[in-house]
This record gives C-alpha cells, structure tokens and sequence, in this order.
C-alpha cells in the first residue's frame, strides 16, 4: 500500500512542500521580530550610519550593576546606569581622578580630563578630618528613565543589594572598610545616613584614604522603588533583569541573547546628556577570524584586542579600519614554584622547591630568557619588557630607575654554576643527581603564549635546561594552579588601578589566594602595609620603589612583557579617547561619520 | 509495530536515566570549578563560596545527586549556572529553533543533493562523470568544515561580497517588512546551509552510490528493463526504493544532528544554536545545562534508531518488527 501512495505523489507536489517547509522553517527562526514597515537598502545604509557596531567575543551575564561580572557586561550597564561620580585616568601622572559637579579630587592636568563632570550624581562630597566619615551631597535634577527622582536611599538600598551574601556580588569588596565589615557584617544602619534625599553620609571604621573611600563608595546604584520587592534569593534571576532602568545616556532598546544587545541614545537623559550616536549594537562574533573579516567589510566598527600578525594585511587590506591602543595593563610572566608544593600540601611545612627555590636560580632563568626576542617576534611595538608588576602606566609609582635583567646566557650559567648546577653527560644541567629538567604548563587557545613557551625552551635547552611544554584546557590549568601542581607555568595577569599586592606576593601563604608561586618576603608585606596606611598615595611612593627592587631581586617569576592592548576601529569613528581605565569609557562622545563622506 | 514501539521505548526510559546518572558523576568529578570565574583578584574571596553555596555545590556529592534526581523526577532540570540563572529548558528553548532551521535546510539539500550525485555516479558508473562527481565528492568530504566555511567566507562575503559574513539579519532588519525580513533571513542562511550541505551531500552521494549499483545489478532490475519499462521508471521506481535503506539508516542518525547543532558553523557564523549552548556549558561547567543537552540528545539518539528501524519496516516489507 506504502509503495502505491508514494508512487502517487507527483514531482511538483514534492517541490510544492520542500518550498513550504523551507519558508515555514525561515519564519520559524524569525519568529519574535517585530515587523512594521517595508525594506529597502537605504534603510539598511540609514540604518548603518545611526549605528555603531561593536564586536564581542560572549554575551554580557547581567545588565545588573550589582550582579554583572563581566567586562561586557559593565562596559554595557556603565551607559544605562548613572554614577555617583565620574572617574578618570590621567595619563600623565598615573592616578585616578573622581570628579563631582562641583568637586575634583586633583587638579586636572592640561590636556587631560576629557570626561565633563556633568553625568556625577554627586554636587560635592566632604571627608571627615579623621577620615572616618564622607558625605554626598546630591544634585536634585537626576532623575531614572521612568521619570523618579534619583535620590540617597537608592544609593543605601543599593550598597545593601552589593553587601547581601545570598545576592552575592562579585563587588562585594568594595564595602570592606564601612562600619561592622571589620566583625563580619556591615551595620547598613550605621555605615549609610540618608538624612535626606540629597545628603548621603558613609562611615567607615578606619580612617580610608580619600581616593580609595571615593572609589569604593561610588558604586554604581538601581532604582530602589523598582527593585524593592524582589527577594534576594531571586534578585540573579528576577526578569527585572532583563529590563534595566537607567538613567544614562543610553537605554536598552533589545536583547538577543548572544547574538545583539541594542541600546538607543536616551533623548531624557542630562547625566551627562543623551549619548551622540543614536544606536549602539554590541553583537556577539564568537570567532577571531570572522570579527577581523566584519572590521574589514564594515558590518562591525570596534574589534578588541587584534592580534598584533595581523595588522599589516588587515590595514593594508582596508584603509578605514584603525588601529588604537590602550595602556600598559596586561602582562605574562613564567611561574616557577618558589617552595615545594607537595610538601607544603601534604604537612603544611614550606621548604625550597628543589629547582626554584633559589632566587640566584630563578635569576638566572630571567637572564637565560630572551624576552626581547619574543616582543620583537610576535608583539612588536606593542609589547614593552616587564620588570614587575607595578605598570609603567602608573607613573606615579612606577620605579624607572631598574634595570631589566639582559638576556645573557653565558652569566645564566655562571649563576647556575655558583648554585652547583653543572652540566652532565646528555648535557642536561644536574645537582646531587637530580636533572634541571621541568614541564611548563600553559592555557590552550593563546597564541602569544604558545609562541612565547616555543622560544623559552629553546633558550633554556641552550644553556642546558630540559624544559618539556604542556598546553591544558584553561578550568583544569587554573584548578592545577591554584592547588600548587603545577612547578612552572606560564600564565599573565591584568592589574587593578589600586595597587595592591599582598593578594599576589603576601607571605600567608593561605590567605593571599594568588601567591601561585608561595613567594615569601616579609618586607614585602611591611611595605604594602606602610602604603596603605598613607592617606595619599602619593606619598606612598618611596615604598613601592623599594618594592619593585625586591622583586626585580627575588624574581619569585620571570616578568615577561607588558603588552598594550590593540583595538580596531573603522575611522568612521570620531571622538574615541582610548584610556587604560576601558576602550569605551566616553563613548558617549563618540561620533559617526555618515558613509558617503568616509575617507577611502 | 506499535508494541514493538513502546517495547523500545520502555526499554529507552533506564537507559537515558543511567547516561544521565553517569553524566552527573562524570562531569562533577572531572576538573574544573563553575565558581572559578569568581576567583580573580578585585573579587572577594566569599563570592565563589557564596556563587557554590547557591547552586548547592558545597553538599556531599550523594546528598547533590539525591536532590537532583528529586527535581528530575518532577520535571525540574534546573537553572542554568552561567547564563543568569534562566532556567535550562528556557536557555534550549531559545537555541533550539535556531539550531532547527540550519540543520533541516541542511539536511533537505543534503539528501536531495546527495540522492541525486549518487544516482548519476551510479548509472553513469567509470564515466568520465562518475569520476568527476567521485573526485568532487571526495575533495569536500575530506575537508574540514570550519576551514570550508572559513574559505567560503573570505571568497564571497570578503573578496567578492555576495553574502554577509555572521549573524542571523542585518542590523536593523526589524524594519524591513515581514518579506523583507525573511529573505534577509535566507541570504544569512545560505552560506552556512552550503557549507554543511556541501560537507554532507558528498557523503551520502557515496553511499547511495555504492547502494544503487549492487542494486541495479539484481535480476529485477533486468527483467523490468526486460518488460519495457522506461529507464528512468527502473531507476527511481524500481532500484532507488531498494538502494535507500542504507540511506534511511543515516536519516535515522541524523535526527540528533537535527537538534544538537552544527558547532564550528555556529562560532564561525555567530549564531546562538546548541552546538554553542553545548560547548559553553561545558567549558563553563554549567552543569544543569550539560545534564539537560545530554538528555536531549539521548533521547534523540534512542529516538532516531527507534525511528530508522521503523523506516526500514515501512520501506521494506519484508522486514517485520
């Protein structure tokens, strides 16, 4: 019976339902969409010229400023949600500035402060003498989007939200130092005064230096009459998440989960005043290749962190297409186990690693490394050697006058030699029969550090240094890391604007939770306490110099390269002020160039 | 057959449970901390504890699997970790229509295309098309999707830009009309549709081509030929039913591909599918998400050879279930 129905079925009545599924399965992906008006290309071209695109590698986790975690995601909510101050990095001193409307908190330097203070919530602020307490004082003409008014108690409700451990936010840190952190629990009755709508009072239990009080508590706030009944159990998956009220320039006009989030420019907003460019589309483009090829074509505007081998065909390939970049933010470093790890795993007892637990031997590593080779290799102009890990950008802090450890294998062996390791029969180095031979672990999909490993063996063997190479998925290589398996790895890190070291270098071992290495120096944890018990940084300076000639002594890692982080951007752009503080921290100020007057 | 049916699909039902019991304990035991995101300097130390303690991850690992199994019991797989807590069907749900599109416009071109090479190569058998069509074949079999679509994209959306390169509409699509929209949709679709349909056509034109001759060769064929019967009735009506039961076994194992997604050519063309749900669930170990993906598409693999047998029954009747 199946064979006669289906000899019935004619040819054209097969193509007849093959066209039928194919257009029930297009509208079925494309169901959702709002359709109103008819298409054409110019709409498309209008479309484009009212629209920056902007590349991103994932989609943003929350567009929550309590809960979003993500660079996205805050390079995001930072143009939806108002700030209680406006900050910026001034390039030529290396420290951060908060501005009021009516407030600064240094002079600003000529040429610097592109960012007007007009989008501050805050009028002034006052620091107690003892600096134990700062008060706000509110402008009264901010209000959110849904036309309320923004006032203090959005400001403790919010702090609140930051400082609940079931909502438990990544920002959390930032209310260390009000009133009851110190005994577990900060009294919110207490820490934060809202005498009235426009005075908002902080109280801290130690006397905090007034940058550092002024960046933890500029945290930024949600409308408390909108969020007030959302319990803190579901705050992470309340479907107010999904709408955000804001007060900035920009609001959210859609969100394709990974795929786009579009916002408009919010024509209301007067903190600072509606963004400049009408759209904002940041798209998510998962793959390297296709972000570079979208740059090339025009369908995205901003690509981050291109990789320095392409740079030549991409900008011989379009000449609208610009390459910017960013400061000095980002460096690698070869890890090498100071201590015995299992040792120290298994009783607690902290005893030399058998290869690294020399600081004459990690020394050497460094001068046995041609770091040099590798920037001129792969990074270029773009990558600078790295002494430690205070940035050249904070100049402020920053002690020029270190020499780099040179690239010189003859006193690399010398060294070796003084700590009794001598070359044996295979001509591997040896000491009391043990050979200097090793695995260096590294997280796969990086092709800089790949790069970087292959020419690090190669010096090592020269001076005859076995040293085996390892790539592991980048969970288990961070888990083996942090549970101390792992005798040299090659990892790097992005450093915070504030500088604190006892996380990385503190001589607890348990509580400083990136000390990787379990590199112990005492005086490294009296400096950074003598540091930051100065109530301006500045005069913290002279212990930070001798800090960085420690660790340019002890070398606990081999500091590899600084590398300034290099974005594309289509020259239709104007107005963009790349600052190490963010890639888009004004865009708000950017504008486009309509497509028929770009430059080709 | 229907007994047979619900006899397969009963027996299905353990075997489902035990891949999902073994995922549970696989994926918690391999390394790798959901929390781990949460661990960087600037954070808090309490937040990755806090983040564990939310998703019930500092329990024994017995008392974890007990709690997850009464949830599943009741139709309840959880919120996924990584993507705001939504819940995991929802996360799915979203993927899925996506996923849907690509895969069964590929598989559409994929069998028709295939078919057809197949039946030329065979009829046409140590030609100088068969050959042609068996070099072709082999040429895009062997080569790697990614690189193809890759290729495809820096020829025609770069060097000659006939297609766009990512994304599933222009920016602003919204307002160009319903047809507008949808056609907007297909020129988005048609890149990737070739690159997997290419990839694919060339392997079942190979088993269809192998499966027409040994069939074309019986002795039916030549005593239909022997009746009259014109050449093409023989071919399609009389060889091509008997060659496609190989081919119906891959359609059978096709259905999973169907809903589990296309990976490289959703990263390489930015579309939000489950081959993307899946991978970054698993690099972020998300495991609500992991379990959920590994019941679908276990079912779906239990489901498709349930479905390819039923098919070989109703193609060929001497084949009783």
């Amino acid at each position: 019976m199946c064979e006669k129905s289906a000899g019935r079925v004619s040819s054209v009545f097969r193509l007849t339902g093959y066209l039928l599924i194919i257009a029930t399965m297009l509208t079925l992906s494309s169901c959702n969409r709002d359709n109103n008006s008819k298409g054409n290309a110019s709409k498309n071209r209008a479309a484009m010229d009212s629209t920056l695109v902007i590349s991103m590698l994932g989609d943003a986790d929350y567009l929550n400023p309590v809960i979003g975690a993500t660079v996205t995601s805050s390079n995001i909510f930072g143009l939806i949600y108002p700030s209680l101050l406006q900050s910026e990095f001034d390039t030529t001193t290396g420290l951060m500035n908060y501005m009021a409307l009516e407030k600064k908190l240094r002079s600003v330097t000529p040429g610097q402060g592109k960012k007007a203070p007009k989008g501050a919530i805050a009028r002034s602020w006052r620091l107690s003498d003892d600096h134990k307490s700062l008060t706000y004082i509110l402008r009264s003409d901010a209000f959110w989007d849904d036309g309320k008014p923004i006032v203090s108690a959005d400001f403790k409700f919010s702090y609140q939200l930051y400082g609940n451990p079931v909502i438990a936010s990544a920002r959390q840190q930032y209310l260390a130092e009000l009133v009851g952190a110190d005994k577990g629990k900060v009294d919110f009755d207490k820490a934060i005064e809202t005498p009235n709508d426009t005075t908002l009072i902080f109280r801290f239990f130690k006397p905090v230096p007034e940058q550092l009080a002024l960046f933890h508590t500029s945290l930024t706030p949600l409308p408390a009459h909108r969020w007030k009944n959302v319990k803190p159990d579901e705050f992470r998956h309340s479907p107010l998440n999904l709408t955000p009220l804001g007060a900035g320039p920009y609001k959210l006009k859609s969100w394709q989960q990974q795929q786009e989030i579009s916002l408009v420019s919010s024509r209301k907003s007067n903190l600072p005043k509606p963004g400049n460019i009408p759209a904002i589309s940041f798209k998510v483009v998962p793959d390297y290749t296709v972000r570079l090829t979208e740059l090339q074509t025009g369908a995205v505007d901003v690509v981050e962190n291109i990789k320095p081998e392409d740079f030549t065909a991409l900008l011989k390939a379009n000449r609208k297409i610009d390459i910017k970049t960013v400061g000095l933010r980002v460096y690698d470093y070869v890890g090498w186990s100071n201590i015995d790890q299992a040792e120290y795993r298994k009783n607690g007892i902290v005893k030399p690693h058998a290869l690294f637990g020399s600081a004459t031997v990690r020394v050497a590593l460094t001068n046995a490394i041609d770091r040099q080779a590798i920037i001129d290799g792969y990074l270029k102009q773009y990558g600078v050697i790295c002494n430690n890990d205070i940035s050249p950008s904070l100049k402020w802090a920053y002690n020029n006058k270190i020499t780099p450890h040179p690239y010189d294998p003859a006193k690399a062996s010398a060294l070796l030699k003084s700590e009794g390791w001598l070359p044996g029969s295979d001509g591997i180095l040896q000491k009391n029969g043990k050979k200097f031979s090793f695995v260096l672990y590294t997280n796969a999909g990086n092709a800089r550090r790949n790069y970087a490993s292959v020419i690090i063996q190669q010096n090592l063997r020269a001076i005859g240094i076995d040293c085996k190479l390892d790539v592991q998925e980048s969970n288990v290589f961070f888990e083996n890391l942090q549970s101390g398996k792992l005798d040299a790895w090659m990892a790097g890190w992005s450093i915070g604007l504030e500088i604190d070291p006892l996380d990385s270098w503190g001589s607890d071992l348990k509580k400083s939770r990136f000390n990787f290495p379990g590199y112990r120096n005492p005086r490294i944890d009296e400096l950074s306490e003598l540091a930051k018990q100065k109530m301006d940084p500045v005069q913290a300076r002279p212990y930070w110099l001798e800090y960085q000639e420690i660790l340019h002594r002890d070398q606990p890692i081999t500091f590899l390269y600084w590398i300034r982080e290099t974005q594309g951007f289509n020259k239709r752009i104007e107005g963009a002020e790349l600052n190490i503080s963010g890639t888009f921290y004004n865009v708000d100020d950017w504008r486009l160039r309509p497509s028929a007057n770009i430059a080709q | 057959m229907l007994i047979y049916i619900l006899k397969r699909l009963l027996i299905a039902v353990p075997l489902i449970f035990g891949v999902l019991t073994l995922t549970f304990f696989i994926i918690r035991l391999a390394p790798g901390d959901p929390a781990a995101f949460f661990i960087q300097p600037g954070i808090s130390p309490n937040v990755a504890e806090q983040i564990r303690a939310q998703y019930g991850l500092n329990d024994p690992l017995p008392v974890q699997y007990f709690k997850w199994l009464a949830s599943v019991l009741q139709g309840d797989f959880g919120r996924s970790f990584s993507r705001s807590q939504q819940p995991v069907f929802d996360v799915i749900a979203e993927a899925l229509p996506i996923t849907l599109t690509i895969a069964l416009l590929t598989l559409i071109a994929n069998f028709t295309f295939g078919i057809l090479i197949g039946i030329i190569s065979a009829v046409r058998q140590n030609t100088f098309l068969d050959r042609f069509m068996t070099v072709t074949a082999l040429f895009f079999y062997s080569m790697p999707e990614f690189w193809f679509a890759l290729m495809m994209i820096i020829l025609l959306a770069l060097k000659f830009p006939f297609f766009p390169v990512s994304g599933l509409n222009e920016i602003g699509a919204e307002s160009y009309g319903p047809l507008g929209f949808l056609l907007d949709r297909a020129w988005h679709l048609a890149l990737p549709v070739t690159v997997l349909s290419i990839n694919g056509a060339a392997g079942i034109a190979r088993y269809v081509r192998g499966s027409m001759l040994e069939v074309i060769r019986q002795d039916y064929i030549r005593t239909a030929r022997a009746k009259g019967l014109p050449e093409h009735v023989v071919i399609f009506k009389h060889a091509l039913r008997n060659a496609l039961l190989p081919v119906i076994t891959l359609m059978g194992s096709s259905l999973p591909f169907i809903f589990s997604g296309a990976l490289f050519i959703e990263v390489i063309f930015a579309f939000p599918g489950m081959g993307r749900v899946t991978v970054e669930a698993i690099f972020a170990r998300d495991y609500p998400l992991i379990i959920a993906n590994t019941f679908i598409s276990g079912s779906l693999i239990v489901l498709g050879n349930l479905f390819a047998d039923v098919l070989y029954a109703v193609a060929d009747p001497r084949i009783k279930l």
